[in-house]
């Protein structure tokens, strides 16, 4: 079903082709977040960039999802108890049920000590996002509903613990558009699939145009080929021209036949952009175009290119390296939210063994994650894009068979650096032992509220009517966690 | 006020309690909240919940321009708002919108040129009875209902699909319904409850085939620490959600955790209509087949299972007692057969038919152990025995005695002794040592054993009462054999349900509130109708495909217009509630959906009114008079350009082409040697796109970039959206360029004329030879690409792609 499209003095082609570059589209946001019936989308440029509610503080999102969930306890959030009382089930615990059974209390074998100017406690398994301490907002009262990954990887990425909500990606694209209608607007980077797959950034009920578009890319790929059908492989680009040139002249004599209509032009802007895409994109995902410093900086090359960086079930340096380098080329050319997640299925998710798997996993991603607050901040990026890190979960102080630690959904940590947050900031707290957030607490649909806020959206106003109702990102909870914004 | 500090913790208990009791009023005990405020009976004076009425035609001032009833109904409303039909549409661009329209493909240029050529009044009606009975038209309308049956070929899943193997039954049954122009009303019937209809059918595919309308429904993961109430709780929202939503235009599930906010549907409603699929087997499968047959092929089945666990009982338990009888001389086994291996490594005669008769032993035994000494593997629990028969073969020589040294005789009668001592453990009936029960294992009773027989070896040995027996019951299963029931297709269904409800407190399935009566909501019944006892899905099915139901046919003559007009009569298929749009044409509606059920709920009937009106016929153009007072043409004073859909659109370019596979049904497509899944997009794939795999687990990114529905939902109608990466597909995909290429072979075969070649290209592309203008901008493009020499495409496959990747082909007239 297609909104009947509505008439008004048509653009010429010129005006047309004049407007498609990186401006805001004519279409404001009120048109899609007002009265917002179906027939009030965007038709013509679903992807132009919308004004927000109110001036942004972030423009863009980049989001390095630990899957699997990381232990707060052995990473942002020190217990010294947990030595005290190592071995022992303290009775504030015991009521504390996970996924799994687990006994006495793990102590980390990770040393912490205080980072930066504010002196913000991290371990040692981050050395280089330590140096970044005056810009982590470490939330470290996170809490979600189950410790179940399925349900947590919804809830992390669609604020539902179903599959049947859109991916805060989609919803961002929806209510903001994207800066760059040559690149796809959501844009997910990772190895392998993760638990879900991509019902993870799927768009639902909004158009399926705002679906995260995912990109998992080999060691040696050649950046033609990373969009689909992104190359022609018949014609050289003078003669693709000509053929597209001709093609747009049987469309501008079926317009005057037909008469102005905004769905027909529409689809005549849209070959134009196609065809630049085949240029632009191919240019924002080769990093062969990354200076040979840059390439070091995050480990991809130079002395400290650590090519044995790698976990048991191999998830690499070299990828997620390149993955964080890549972010920060789409980031820089207006994608709206980017997404990195850590190999297959679930590599965080240390049940056995844990603090020899956090070390493999921290020895991943450490270096690229730091290069890559360094690089946004070099090039002033950091200031308007939001840098989220954490799993869907946290896992529990407690030990699973003596040296693994269970799922934790009552209390965890994440971080947020840049886009208008606080820096060298803990953020809430955890009990004495790190199982149960306990103060100043943040589900994670007022992660989501105060994500949406930092990018210029009223949680509670960027809805979309479906099946007879307003749905929201937040459904009928939220609230936008004030006092970590700057 | 509120306290200082935390309460106590026996008070903070005690409101959970409370709370968990569906925190009743402390006056009145009262738990939950199904005591509402809506009433019922204004409820049902809203337009859509009075029952329809038929209209007379209203007078109209041009009477020359109606063809039918509902075109007087349509110019009525547009005189008086002062808008004017634009001139109908020319003969080539009605039947290219008739044709897309019915069948979701391209007319041939012979299909145009026939009916541009026919000047009999019955032209049209011609062209709309061939489309009708085309083959091709179920397969455009069984899709539209898949859109909102959210059909899907598997169920989804977390790290890999959960396979739906038959779920494409259904799709076939969808699309053989419509192409039968079955009833809709028994199309809804049988797809709700089509097992639960009590008189017999002649056809049990059609009988039970629709019930993957909702088989095929949401399976949430969730079997896990606290989610399994939720879980249950959201299959059954899926469930009603798509009968309301689908069949009703009714947003039931508004209610579902509250009060409907709009439209007079109480919580209690929710439970009460939920009934027809609590307690059911929401994702299952069932054999498409008679009672009495699935009965006979379950007797069949049972027959080969009972005389082959007769034939193994009576076998085994001789087998046993052979082994049994034998092992206690395991001895006797060991020495013959060791002298047996002398003889053979001498390459010496040896008999050992002789050798087992001279000491009455078993042959079969015999030459076992034979066997298992020349392959010289290690025996299980006979190694030092091993040992001492190899160390006796060196001994033995080639001119030495065959009689077994003192060493290995001293050996084989340990093990005489070992296995007398487990035997005698064994037939005392005690619990066996460790040792006794490895040694029985090896020896006796595990298959395989040394002393164990198969089935195969133990008939000749049976003596003759028992070989009477097993001779008996191995001619009936050879019988059974011989005479299976005929293969039996199973598709996806809901089994059961009907079971009453309680209220879920605020949605919350772990709350339970009061009991909700069962039955269809209390909006749509009369009013003071008795609540029945029990509401199965029959219940259901005969509550919304009924002619009583204000709703039923008013949303599908609503959703029919829509998919011909791109609009519907109401602008919210899926909502005729309060937030839904009122209809444009409200006596036309009406009328429309009456005289639907008056016509036997024929959908083809509903076509042809459609199709053959003056409104359909309008022409596309634009008037800027008329714009300026209706600019969304709601009033339908021209055709709005209507953008195809991915199906039609990609397998327009198959027809095109001439590529284009028109078998009808079976599964997802499958390349040539049926093995891989083909995707849309894969030039080898030559089917119309609606046999695709469609998954919940991972959508098809072409599918998911052109607007095809989320299938996880029942879905009201597409939306359209333009994005360049669906240009990058029409401009770069192979797919376009395969068909391109064969496109422009089939141009080229009219001959070296460039003219006869254009007039033959643009007959098959857009149903219309070309212009001047175009012939010219063609000749030109043709030359300039001809100095290009070192292209993939040839200048006519550019030219061809050129027309393929234009807008008029991605448009209807």
């Amino acid at each position: 079903m297609f909104p009947a499209p509505s008439f008004g003095l048509p653009p010429s082609r010129r005006d047309l082709l004049a407007r498609t570059g990186y401006g805001v589209g004519a279409i404001g946001l009120a048109a899609v977040l007002g009265s917002n019936t179906r027939a009030a989308e965007p038709a013509a440029r679903p992807l132009a960039a919308r004004k927000p509610h109110f001036p942004a503080k972030a423009k863009r999102i980049i989001h390095l999802w630990m899957n699997g969930g990381p232990s707060q306890v052995d990473t942002f959030d020190p217990k010294p108890a947990l030595e005290k009382f190592a071995g022992q089930r303290p009775e504030s615990t015991a009521k504390l049920t996970t996924e799994r059974t687990t006994r006495g209390l793990l102590p980390s074998p990770f040393k912490f000590t205080p980072h930066g100017k504010s002196g913000l406690e991290i371990s040692e398994l981050f050395p280089h996002v330590a140096r970044h301490a005056d810009k982590l907002c470490v939330v470290r009262s996170m809490h979600t509903n189950v410790p179940v990954h399925e349900a947590s990887n919804w809830m992390m990425f669609t604020g539902n613990v179903q599959p049947v909500r859109p991916a805060y990606g989609s919803w961002l694209l929806y209510g903001l558009g994207s800066e760059n209608e040559n690149l796809p607007g959501f844009v997910v980077l990772g190895e392998g699939q993760p638990v879900n797959g991509p019902s993870n950034w799927s768009s639902r009920f909004l158009p399926g145009i705002y679906q995260g578009c995912q990109v998992v890319l080999p060691v040696n790929y050649q950046p033609r080929d990373v969009l689909a059908n992104l190359q022609n492989a018949q014609l050289a680009p003078a003669s693709q021209r000509r053929q597209l040139d001709f093609t747009q002249q049987l469309n501008a004599l079926h317009r005057d036949r037909i008469g102005a209509d905004n769905a027909l032009d529409a689809r005549i802007e849209s070959l134009e952009l196609a065809f630049r895409m085949q240029a632009s994109a191919a240019d924002a995902f080769d990093i062969g175009r990354e200076p040979e410093k840059v390439r070091d900086m995050y480990g991809l090359t130079g002395p400290d290119a650590d090519t044995s960086a790698k976990t048991n079930g191999g998830f690499s340096r070299a990828t997620f390296a390149r993955n964080c380098l890549l972010a920060r080329r789409l980031a820089e050319r207006g994608v709206r939210v980017v997404q990195i997640y850590c190999g297959n299925l679930q590599p965080w998710d240390t049940h056995d063994k844990n603090a020899e798997g956090h070390r493999q996993l921290a020895r991943v991603v450490d270096r690229p994650i730091a290069a890559l607050l360094a690089d946004l901040d070099q090039r002033g990026l950091l200031d308007d894009t939001l840098v989220v890190w954490g799993g869907e979960f946290g896992r529990t102080p407690t030990t699973e068979g003596g040296s693994g630690r269970d799922h934790n959904h009552y209390g965890f940590s994440m971080w947020l650096a840049g886009g208008g947050v606080k820096g060298g900031l803990a953020y809430g707290a955890t009990d004495e032992f790190g199982f149960q957030a306990v103060e100043k607490r943040v589900h994670v649909h007022d992660l989501h509220a105060t994500m949406l806020h930092l990018m210029g959206l009223d949680h509670e106003k960027l809805t979309f009517r479906y099946s007879g109702r307003d749905h929201r990102l937040t459904d009928v909870h939220g609230t936008v966690v004030k006092d970590i914004i700057a | 006020m509120p306290p200082k500090g935390k309460l106590p913790d026996a008070v903070v208990a005690d409101f959970e309690a409370w709370v968990k009791m569906g925190a009743p009023d402390p006056r009145d005990g009262k738990a939950g909240t199904t005591g509402t405020g809506i009433d019922l009976d204004a409820g049902r004076k809203f337009w859509a919940f009075r029952p329809p009425r038929r209209h007379a035609p209203p007078a109209v001032k041009d009477a020359a321009w109606p063809r039918t009833d509902i075109d007087r109904f349509v110019l009525a409303e547009l005189e008086k708002r002062g808008l004017k039909p634009v001139a109908p549409a020319a003969k080539q661009d009605w039947i290219r919108r008739a044709t897309f329209d019915l069948t979701g493909l391209p007319p041939t240029p012979e299909q145009v040129e026939a009916f541009e050529k026919d000047t009999t009044p019955e032209a049209d009606k011609t062209v709309v009875d061939r489309l009708l009975a085309s083959p091709h038209y179920g397969e455009r309308w069984g899709r539209y209902w898949l859109d909102l049956a959210r059909y899907t070929d598997d169920l989804g899943g977390t790290v890999g699909p959960v396979a739906a193997p038959n779920a494409w039954r259904y799709r076939d049954w969808v699309v053989k319904a419509f192409n039968a122009d079955m009833p809709y009303d028994r199309f809804v019937r049988l797809q709700l409850a089509g097992d639960l209809i009590p008189d017999p059918a002649t056809d049990y595919s059609e009988r039970l085939g629709g019930l993957g309308y909702q088989g095929l429904g949401q399976r949430f993961s969730g079997n896990a620490v606290g989610m399994v109430k939720k879980k249950a709780a959201d299959e059954l929202d899926d469930r009603v959600d798509t009968v309301t939503r689908s069949l009703l235009g009714l947003t039931v599930s508004c209610a579902r955790c509250h009060d409907h906010k709009f439209d007079p549907i109480p919580q209690a409603d929710y439970y009460s209509l939920a009934a027809a699929y609590n307690g059911a087997t929401l994702s299952t499968e069932v054999v498409l087949d008679s009672p009495q047959n699935v009965a006979a092929a379950e007797q069949w089945r049972k027959d080969v299972a009972d005389r082959k666990a007769r034939i193994d009982k009576l076998t085994q338990a001789e087998a046993r007692r052979i082994g049994r009888e034998e092992l206690a001389r395991v001895d006797a086994y060991l020495l013959a057969a060791f002298r047996l291996r002398v003889l053979a490594e001498r390459k010496a005669e040896a008999d050992p038919e002789a050798v087992a008769r001279d000491d009455r032993l078993r042959p079969v035994f015999l030459a076992r152990w034979v066997k298992l000494l020349a392959a010289g593997k290690p025996l299980p629990l006979l190694p030092d025995w091993q040992t001492a028969a190899t160390a006796a073969l060196k001994v033995a020589g080639k001119d030495g005695a065959i009689e077994p040294t003192k060493e290995l005789l001293g050996e084989t009668a340990k093990v005489k002794e070992r296995v007398a001592a487990a035997l005698r453990e064994f037939d005392a009936g005690k619990k066996l040592s460790a040792e006794s029960d490895t040694l029985l294992k090896v020896f006796l009773t595990n298959d395989g054993s040394y002393f164990r027989l198969t089935t195969l070896e133990v008939v000749p040995l049976l003596a003759p009462p028992l070989r009477k027996e097993y001779d008996g019951l191995a001619a009936e299963l050879a019988k059974l054999n011989q005479t299976p029931p005929p293969p039996q297709p199973k598709g996806s269904a809901v089994t059961g349900g009907g079971q009453p409800m309680r209220v879920h407190v605020r949605g919350n399935a772990e709350v339970l509130g009061d009991p909700a009566p069962p039955g269809f909501p209390r909006v749509l019944t009369k009013t003071g109708a008795p609540r029945p006892d029990t509401f199965t899905r029959l219940d259901l099915a005969n509550a919304i495909a009924s002619r009583d139901n204000p709703l039923t046919a008013r949303v599908w003559v609503n959703r029919v217009w829509m998919y011909h007009f791109g609009r519907g009569l109401v602008g919210t298929p899926g909502n005729f509630g309060a937030l839904g749009e009122k209809p444009t044409h409200p006596e036309l509606l009406d009328t429309l959906a009456v005289r639907f059920v008056e016509n036997g709920w024929s959908t083809k009937w509903l076509h042809r009114e459609i199709v053959l009106s003056a409104a359909y016929r309008l022409g596309g153009a634009a008037d800027p008079a008329n714009a300026a007072k209706d600019a969304d043409n709601r009033y339908l004073w021209r055709a709005s350009p209507r953008r195809l859909d991915f199906e039609a659109w990609r397998d327009a370019m198959l027809a095109v082409a001439g590529r284009l596979d028109p078998q009808v049904g079976g599964p997802p497509f499958l390349d040539l040697a049926g093995q891989k899944q083909l995707q849309p997009e894969d030039p080898a794939n030559r089917r119309r796109t609606l046999y695709g795999f469609i998954s919940r687990f991972k959508p098809n990114p072409t599918l998911t970039l052109f607007d095809f529905p989320e299938p996880n939902v029942t879905s009201d109608g597409r939306t359209v959206t333009t994005i360049p990466q669906q240009q990058l597909f029409a401009l770069n995909s192979p797919f376009v360029v395969a068909a391109a290429k064969a496109f422009a072979a089939r141009v080229e075969k009219a001959g070296a004329d460039d003219g006869a070649r254009l007039r033959l290209a643009w007959r098959l592309a857009y149903g219309r030879p070309p212009t001047d203008r175009e012939s010219t901008l063609a000749r030109d493009f043709l030359r300039a690409a001809a100095t290009d020499a070192g292209d993939g495409l040839r200048p006519w496959e550019q030219l061809c792609h050129a027309l393929l990747t234009a807008n008029e082909f991605a448009f209807l007239p």
